[in-house]
């Protein structure tokens, strides 16, 4: 009886370290890239309001060659940008467009990590769960 | 480990008790692991590389023209169309938050200093991973060698240099069996002085020109082969046998030595010459042969616990005189 015990005790353990944890772990990366999106369109949304607070239409900037070497750059107009909307495609807007579609951008993103917050939650307690059978398992003889 | 009972001593190993199959995979896997982590680095270190090269091309190419019609990016999600100005004026970071602005010339000679340096890396860590590698096909052809059930066979030279089969066993074996020959000369020694010293107090000399003629051609022996393992049995035999009769010190040592004696097939003739018989000890193990003298001059028989403690009064002062030895501590 008590080796059983043991067996099955070492399945459950194994279940756990085997498929559950590297499942979490999966999803908490899935879930910091959607996150790290969500931060760079907001950042982008800020810039785009600042431009527009300061009615700024010429830029100056440093642009990134690689291995950090930078050289100057300039923007005569800046009231045309082009948005990454995915699948490889970049699309020409103006201010307010762009506003617009940075902010539908956003809601899907928040939704996507809701998802995945979801998906974490449940996987947690399966682990959970398992714990408890476990100690289940090995607190009755103790009893 | 068998022992061949032949002229030379030979030992027969099978390797895979040197180095069991599972860990020398073990082993290798570990290698292996590192062997894979070092190639990341190199991979990693080989695309550094080349981005250098890529870089010095293009700024070698930028002064080429004014300006450069290009996307500006703001920020990673969206782009603005612009120029890229003053081409000839770079920008490069130095590390810790500290830049020069350097023409295009210059900027190359950075980076071509750059690339030198990632190169040294580079042939750092490919001498590392050549190592690495050799370990690892060692640790393989050991692992197939032991699965394989090789043996090694290890013959003694005459003057007990160990042969050289597998230079790491070799070592270890070579170790052992020094230590143990040293140890028994030692003891050895240690007998001698003890017998010399109770002699010389209690018994009469002859005996002692007796024992030490005994005791050299025990130890001309000794220099030449000896079964080293058989020879520590004897040793330790002994006191054991005897641990009744503390008394009997000088008795003891001669009979144990007598034992190694007797036990050396080519001594044996030799050392009955010189130890006439002048007393007796039965002793209830075997002797092969003539009995077996020592070096009382007195005729003590039989290792009755009585007699072993008067003469353990005698020899008492005699032993407290001089400092106790290991070996007879290790009888007591």
């Amino acid at each position: 009886m008590n080796s059983e015990l043991q067996e099955k005790v070492g399945r459950f353990e194994e279940f756990i370290d085997q498929r559950l944890k590297p499942d979490l772990v999966h999803a908490i990366a899935e879930r910091d890239k959607v996150f790290e999106q969500q931060k760079i369109f907001s950042d982008l949304r800020r810039n785009i309001e600042n431009l527009e607070k300061n009615c700024v239409t010429s830029l100056r900037t440093m642009v990134n060659l690689g291995s950090e070497v930078y050289m100057q750059a300039d923007v005569p107009d800046t009231r045309h940008i082009f948005v990454d909307v995915g699948l490889g495609f970049h699309v020409e807007f103006t201010w307010p467009e762009a506003l617009n579609f940075i902010s539908e951008r956003e809601e899907k993103l928040a939704r996507q990590i809701e998802e995945y917050t979801q998906l974490i939650a449940s996987i947690k307690a399966q682990i959970k769960m398992v714990h408890e059978g476990i100690r289940e398992l090995l607190e009755l003889p103790v009893q | 480990m068998a022992e061949n009972p032949a002229m030379k001593k030979g030992t027969v190993t099978p390797i895979s008790s040197l180095f069991p199959a599972e860990e020398a995979h073990k082993a290798s896997k570990r290698v292996q692991d590192t062997i894979a982590e070092h190639q990341e680095q190199l991979d990693q270190l080989k695309g550094f590389m080349n981005e250098n090269t890529n870089l010095i091309n293009l700024v070698q190419k930028l002064p080429d023209e004014l300006h450069h019609n290009i996307m500006v990016p703001f920020g990673k999600a969206a782009f603005f169309p612009g120029r890229l100005i003053h081409t000839n004026e770079f920008m490069v970071l130095l590390g810790v938050d500290h830049y020069v602005e350097r023409t295009s010339k210059q900027t190359i000679d950075i980076l071509k200093r750059r690339g030198k340096g990632l190169e040294n890396q580079l042939e750092s860590l490919k001498a590392v991973m050549q190592d690495l590698k050799a370990e690892a096909s060692f640790f393989e052809a050991t692992a197939s060698d032991a699965v394989d059930g090789l043996v090694e066979i290890r013959e003694d030279y005459a003057e007990e240099s160990p042969s050289e089969v597998v230079p790491l066993a070799n070592n270890t074996k070579a170790a052992i069996e020094d230590d143990e020959y040293a140890r028994i000369l030692s003891r050895i020694a240690e007998l001698e002085q003890e017998e010399e010293a109770e002699k010389a107090n209690e018994f009469n000399r002859d005996n002692q020109i007796e024992n030490d003629l005994a005791c050299n051609t025990i130890q001309s022996f000794t220099d030449q082969e000896v079964r080293s393992s058989k020879v520590e049995d004897a040793i330790l035999q002994s006191p054991s046998k005897d641990g009744s009769s503390h008394g009997k010190g000088p008795a003891l040592d001669d009979y144990s030595m007598k034992k190694k004696v007797l036990e050396l097939p080519e001594v044996k003739e030799k050392v009955q010459a010189p130890v006439t018989a002048d007393n007796k000890v039965s002793h209830p193990s075997s002797i092969p042969g003539s009995d077996s003298s020592n070096a009382f001059t007195g005729s003590i028989v039989e290792h009755a616990p009585d007699i072993g403690k008067n003469s353990r009064e005698q020899q008492t002062g005699a032993r407290s005189s001089k400092p106790v030895s290991r070996f007879k501590m290790q009888r007591k």
